[in-house]
């Protein structure tokens, strides 16, 4: 799964720590979904749609392999 | 009450003793207690009296303590660790399974072909557990650190 958080985040301009604390975790949670080390639940997947205002679609996609 | 019923109600306990976490503040009681537990049996090496119940307490003791540790939530808990808590666990287990076929095997093998043969060569419970959870708060810190 890949994911432009990174890009909405800026598009907002939101630091890694403020998106964390809008959606209830951890910096380094956020950190390590921008690096696609870790993929998160529907839960906050749909709380990041909600703090970026777009379908869950818009800013993640699947990759060929999954 | 019908299966389903029965079904459900396990179900719902499950989920609920799984997710059964302790409080942040009772890591640092974790920690302590393992602390203090631990230099109090490296004292009683340093005296002549260990009495056995002592050190079956002591034992208990920091068993206690690394559970402790292992319960209690982090500062900021979320779903990343939790995944990384599970997996820490997961390996745990694993390994400790290994070790325990393991040890007995290398413990024999040392006892008896580079060392007299041991009589009491047995393999307590305190062993295998400090093992285990020591594992697990190892694995799960580094994950937590690489996360």
């Amino acid at each position: 799964m890949e994911n432009t958080i990174k890009v909405e985040r800026a598009i907002l301009n939101l630091t890694q720590g403020e998106l964390a604390d809008k959606i209830g975790v951890s910096r380094q949670t956020i950190n390590s979904i921008e690096a696609n080390r870790y993929v998160p639940s529907t839960v906050l997947a749909l709380k990041l749609s909600e703090v970026f205002d777009k379908p869950v679609n818009d800013f993640f996609k699947l990759r060929k392999d999954d | 009450m019908d299966t389903k019923k029965i079904i459900e109600c396990e179900r719902t306990k499950i989920e609920k003793w799984s997710e059964f976490q302790l409080p942040n503040r009772w890591k640092t009681i974790g920690v302590l207690l393992c602390l203090v537990t631990y230099l109090t049996m490296i004292g009683l090496k340093f005296t002549d009296s260990e009495p056995l119940w002592l050190k079956e307490v002591l034992r208990k003791l920091l068993l206690i303590g690394f559970l402790i540790v292992i319960l209690s939530k982090e500062k900021i808990e979320d779903e990343m660790l939790g995944a990384l808590r599970a997996k820490a666990f997961t390996l745990a287990f694993i390994i400790g399974v290994l070790y325990a076929l393991a040890q007995p095997l290398i413990d024999n093998l040392v006892h008896n072909f580079i060392y007299e043969p041991n009589p009491d060569n047995d393999f307590s419970y305190f062993q295998l557990l400090s093992f285990m959870l020591l594992i697990q708060i190892m694995f799960f810190e580094v994950l937590k650190r690489n996360r």
